[in-house]
Order: structure tokens, then sequence, then C-alpha cells
């Protein structure tokens, strides 16, 4: 029997049977500028040649599974022949869902895999419990986790301790990668060149050029000179599709400070937004957001769970998810809560090698480990106990 | 000079106009984060930003370029492709499957229960004060518009701000 591993994000799936390598591919549909008509699934993405002005239709609406059509057809292409080529009958399915995921999407969820696709065994949980699986089998002398799980909706403050999840202390702070593209998007189009329908471009734009800053005020000073003294500002060459297939930054020596640049290609030119836009997940209230930032979510989140846990805590913080990806972020963030922790409890905050696939490869060590056919609910469960048994086994 | 004195008395002229009452900036605000959590723009006056040709002497706080104002047809957020084709599953499963974030929201009734939950993981508001940024050029600002409430940096930002963004919300 084949295990396959579904971490089911709201904007990327991270998917592979645990005896091979993890995909990340979208977990959504396309429409393209260029053929109107023809919706593309998932990584057929590839296929479209020229993405400016993509369309996106997304499964999930403020991180929950909403779109089941959508989603169906993203997982009917990626189990189908052309990706996994999953035998049912003979797989056991480990798919993640939200915090807290409301329970008509959890019943949802049962029905689709059990009645629709008919695995013969399925187990729900969270990433972040996979991450924790992840990090105490590569620790086992640790007791306590705190992960940090940036997404494409929010973000999540999650302790576990051991392979408790300590629900108390879970916090969300609503800002993630699409807030901080569409951010980018604004500023963008309102300081210089329109943008707003070039998601998908400036979403690389951010990836590209945005850090975290370690002295945000000092970097808004320099960001504002002129000329060479400026060692914020970057220009940014766009992709025309034609040519540059992708977005690029110039080379500081190749940067015309003044005057225009002669070849002709498209420029943004960013500075403050640079950091700016990271900015917000350590200040959300920067554009209206009445929420405590990250280090300040993740202390109170710490302080909500009993006293003697503190300590450990503070010593394993893990940072897992894409948007947390900046350049500096893991750095502010551990400065930040060295200041905000009390002084005698060491602060350290990890950042695995690929967050992005950190929860997944934990989902890979959980399907190996001996006691995985205690925790997964069979098809033959499900159609004699139905929900019921979802609820008692899975801890979403 | 001259030129300055004349916006800066223009300026002055707009701002006896109206001013924005509490509740009104508070809707703008939501509107703005609201637009924040779009999938997609929705295009109203398309401008293919790969015609344009952006001067770089052109200073950051300036506005795009007037550009060809082509109205393509908008794709919408909710339309649903190929409705037709799909008669496979029953009414009372589409309708069960249909269901937007706010209606599973309001029926999960979370305000009366006990547990931590949605609701209750939400972060609190911050305690830390909150720092003020130019809305036109991004910078530390230290000037209030009084019409809306926005804030600026400068003269020159305030002139910008009022004749696009202040009594309007453009994007
Ligand atoms: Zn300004
Ligand atoms: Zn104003």
């Amino acid at each position: 029997m084949a295990t396959l591993v579904l971490d089911n994000g709201a904007y990327s799936a991270k998917i592979g049977f645990s005896q091979e390598k993890v995909r990340v591919i979208p977990n959504c549909q396309f429409r393209s500028k260029t053929s109107r008509l023809k919706t593309f699934t998932a990584n057929q993405l590839d296929e479209i040649k020229d993405p400016s002005g993509l369309f996106y239709i997304l499964p999930f609406q403020r991180g929950y599974l909403v779109n089941w059509d959508v989603q169906r057809k993203v997982w009917d292409h990626l189990f189908g022949k052309e990706m996994f080529k999953v035998d049912f009958a003979d797989t056991s399915v480990i798919i993640t869902e939200p915090y807290f995921n409301f329970s008509s999407i959890q019943e949802s969820m049962n029905e689709i895999l059990f009645e629709e696709y008919q695995f013969q065994s399925v187990l729900r949980t969270n990433a972040g419990s996979l991450s924790a699986h992840h990090f105490f089998s590569s620790r086992p002398s640790e007791l306590c986790c705190l992960l940090v799980d940036g997404g494409f909706s929010f973000t999540h403050i999650i302790p576990y301790c051991r392979s408790k999840k300590m629900k108390e202390g879970i916090r969300r702070v609503n800002v993630g990668g699409k807030l901080l593209t569409n951010h980018l998007k604004e500023i963008i189009s309102y300081r210089q060149l329109h943008v707003m329908d070039e998601t998908h471009v400036i979403n690389q734009v951010k990836e590209d050029v945005c850090y975290v800053s370690q002295q945000f005020f000092k970097d808004m000073e320099i960001s504002q000179m002129k000329g060479e003294e400026n060692t914020v500002v970057r220009d940014y060459v766009l992709p025309d599709f034609s040519s540059i297939k992708k977005g690029f930054c110039k080379p500081r020596e190749e940067m015309v400070f003044s005057g225009k640049y002669k070849t002709g290609e498209q420029i943004l030119r960013l500075a403050n937004e640079r950091f700016a836009v990271p900015e917000m997940l350590f200040h959300p209230s920067d554009i209206g957001i009445q929420e405590m930032g990250i280090p300040e979510a993740i202390v109170h989140s710490i302080q909500s769970l009993p006293e003697e846990m503190h300590a450990h805590f503070f010593q394993n913080i893990v940072l897992t998810g894409g948007n947390l990806l900046f350049p500096g972020f893991r750095e502010r963030l551990e400065a930040e809560l060295r200041a905000l922790a009390p002084a005698h409890l060491p602060v350290s905050v990890l950042q695995p090698d690929n967050p992005i696939c950190y929860p997944w490869e934990g989902g890979k060590l959980l399907a190996h480990s001996p006691d995985y056919d205690e925790i997964v609910v069979t098809r033959e469960d499900f159609e004699e106990n139905g929900h019921f048994i979802c609820e008692e086994k899975f801890d979403i | 000079m001259v030129l300055e004195k004349k916006s800066s008395a223009r300026v002055e002229a707009d701002s006896r106009r109206r001013v924005l009452d509490e509740a009104t900036r508070q809707r703008r605000l939501s509107r703005q984060l609201e637009a924040l959590e779009k999938d997609n723009f929705q295009v109203r006056i398309a401008v293919p930003w790969i015609l344009h040709q952006l001067s770089m002497t052109t200073p950051l706080s300036s506005l795009p370029p007037p550009g060809p104002t082509a109205r393509l047809p908008t794709f919408s957020e909710t339309e649903e492709p190929e409705k037709k084709r799909r008669k496979t599953r029953g009414d009372h499963f589409k309708q069960r499957f249909r269901k937007n974030f706010t209606t599973l929201l309001e029926e999960e009734n979370l305000s009366d229960r006990a547990e931590p939950n949605y609701l209750s993981a939400e972060a609190l508001p911050s305690s830390l004060p909150p720092r003020l940024f130019c809305c036109v050029c991004g910078f530390p600002s230290h000037y209030t518009c009084t019409t809306c409430g926005g804030r600026y940096c400068s003269s020159k930002c305030l002139l910008t701000h009022r004749e696009t963004r202040c009594l309007k919300w453009t994007l």
C-alpha cells in the first residue's frame, strides 16, 4: 500500500508519495489574457507562454476551502494519469487543513476523500502537526516547539508540547503572502506604473527584491537619499515574456541613477517598497489591521501557556511556510523576541533549509512510523461510523 | 515659488470644502483592506503597462502617465466557467458545497463557544504606538489631511494626495 502526502495549501499544494520526493504545484486554476476560454489547472501554468494579466481561480477564501469545484479539478488533475496516477483502493492519504477548520468543511473533506475518491484510508491533520512531528523526530530531546506558519492567507503561531497541539496558545495574524503582494501591487500602481492586473509578475517582484529590515527607520532614511548613496534602491527589469522571460534586478554597477536607460526595458524603481511591504508581518497596523505583529503575538501565545514550558518554547521557535522566506526575517524576529522575552530565557529562532516543504517532510516521516495504521481512518471505518470516527481520531 | 504658493492656496480652498466623518473614514479603511483580500483585481480601465516607457527622471511620487484607456472584457471573481458541462452532481450537493467564507463562519456560531476557535485565535490589537506613513510616498509622515485623515509628509505629497485620492478611493 502506498501513502500519498498532500500538504494542501491555499496557494500551493506540496504533494508526493511517501517513498518519493515532494513536488510544489499551484493549488488553483488560471486563465490567461491570450487564451481566455481555456482554463489551466495547477502546473498547466507552465503551458502559458505569456502570463501577463494572469487570472487566478482559487479554491480557498481567507484561508478556508470554499470553492470545491476548483479544488476537485485540481485534485482530479493531481491524482490523475498525468500526474500521480493514484490507485485509490490501495492508497492512504495524509492531507492537511487549516487550524480550526470549520466543521462543515471537515465533513465535506470526509465525504470527498472517502466517497468520491474512495481512498483506502485517510489521515486529516494540520501542516503544523506534521512540522512538529518533523521537528521532534530530528530533535528527540526537545519537549516543546513553537511553530510560526507563514502562508498565503495568514500567519499562525502554533505551540506544540510533544505531539500535543496547545490550542489555547494558537494565534492568527491576518497577514499572508496574498496581502503583501496585493499591497505591493497597489503602491507600485499608485506611485509609478499600473500593475494591478499583474499579480503573478508582482508576486515575483516581491520574492526577488523584498527583504526584512534590521533597522527600519535607518533604512527609511537611506532609501530617501539621492544617487549612489541610496544603497536600498533597486531597478527591477520587468519581463516582456518574449526576450525577457523572467524579471530580475539590474546589477548595481549597471544602474543609471539619473536619466533614462537606453535599453528600452520596462523598469520598476523600488526603494522603501522593498522593506516596507514585509514590515506588515511585524506591524500589521501600518496598513490599518489592528492586530499584534508576529513577535508580539508569539510572546502573547507563550504567556497563555504553563510557565514551566516558557523556556522550551522561546528556545525552539521554528519558521515554516513560504511567506517567511524574506531575507532578514529570522534575524529580525529573533532580535525582537530577545527584547520582548524575559531576560533570563534564551531565545532561538530556527529556519529549516526548506520551510515550504518542512510539513510535507514531516508527513513523509509520519507515513513510515510504526503506529501509522493506528492514527488513520479506513474507508470501512468511515462507512460504518461516519463523521463521528473522524472527529474522534483527527485533531484539526 | 509662485507655483508653490498657488498650489497651497488651492489646497486650503479644498480643505474648506468637506470633512469626512469618522464613520466614513472607517468605511474607507475597511474597503481598502477588503481590496487587499481580492484574488484578482477587477479591471476598470486597463492600461497595458508593457506599452509604457517609464522615465527614470520622474520622481517616485509622480503618477503613471495617462495610458490608452481601452476597456477590456473583465473576468469576474465569482464567474463559474463550464457551468453547463457539469450536471453529474445533485443540486443538494452543489448547494452544500457552494457556501462562501462569511456564511460558513456564521454557521459555526463561534461566539458562543468556550473552547479556542477561529475567532478567539485572532491576535489582539498591538500595545505598541501606531507608526504613521505618508499615503503618497510611504516615508514617515508628520501631518494629517484635515479632510480625510490620511497622512502626508510634505506639501508636494499633500497636493498629490488631494488630486488623486483624498475624496475618492481609486484603486
Ligand atoms: Zn510623502
Ligand atoms: Zn485627504
